[in-house]
């Protein structure tokens, strides 16, 4: 039971582990296109 | 818009063929993360936030823009072994190009212009000042570096315009490549 336990634990870290460095690995790619990227639609008006 | 939908699309590729494969999908394993935080979360605060836009003179945005870009132009270079990154990193270049020689901000035209926004709403846009978020309205004579501008537009029927340069085509094509390219021994490797 224990053994179940810790495995149980120890899968559930790895997978928000695994599933942390995705979020921030996409998090960083859409920050990387978005800081060196320029293109307009208009949207925001001028200022 | 056009630069997250190829970073999705990209993502929706990887994915699928890792799942055709039968393999793990595998994102690249970038290094110097917190550079593109410590570049980006200034330029988020003075660009996307409306009232911090228009408190930040033009003069400073374009200086913070400058330096923000040369952070992410470095990021992309410490991690130029990666398929597509190289790509990537000459749109990036493109774009740093034109809108360093144009006062820190992309150069667009009025014609251009002109698609994106009501004709009543562009006459009140003198040449010269800042149009949306990182442009800037120039006369074509006027741009260094004019085939760098956000200069092209997809055709007048689609529903959705939005002007973009050569350097945001490469953005696209490079952040599409990294996410959808595996690497061969990805069976070997932890993966999502």
């Amino acid at each position: 039971m224990k053994n179940k336990l810790n495995s149980l634990v120890l899968s559930v870290s790895k997978i928000n582990r695994e599933h942390i460095q995705v979020f921030f690995i996409v998090l960083s790619l859409a920050m990387l296109v978005l800081g060196v990227g320029a293109p307009e639609d208009g949207g925001y008006g001028s200022r | 818009m056009i630069l997250l939908a190829a970073l999705v699309l990209g993502l929706a590729v990887g994915l699928g063929m890792a799942r055709l494969r039968g393999q793990p999908y595998q994102l690249p394993d970038l290094r110097h993360l917190w550079l593109v935080f410590l570049a980006f979360l200034p330029q988020f605060a003075i660009f996307y936030i409306p009232a911090l836009r228009e408190q930040v003179p033009d003069l400073w945005a374009g200086i913070f823009l400058t330096a923000s870009q040369a952070l992410l132009l470095g990021f992309a270079w410490l991690n130029r072994k990666h398929p597509g990154m190289l790509v990537l990193l000459v749109g990036a270049a493109f774009n740093f190009l034109v809108m360093t020689a144009n006062g820190g901000f992309m150069p667009i035209n009025p014609q251009t212009a002109s698609r994106l926004v009501p004709q009543e709403i562009l006459e009140g846009i003198p040449v010269g000042s800042r149009f949306g978020l990182k442009d800037i309205l120039l006369k074509p004579q006027d741009t260094r570096f004019e085939i760098l501008a956000d200069r092209f537009l997809p055709p007048e029927w689609s529903a959705y315009q939005v002007a973009f340069s050569l350097g945001d085509v490469f953005l696209a094509v490079g952040v599409f490549w990294l996410l959808a390219s595996q690497p061969q021994n990805a069976l070997n490797q932890k993966g999502f």
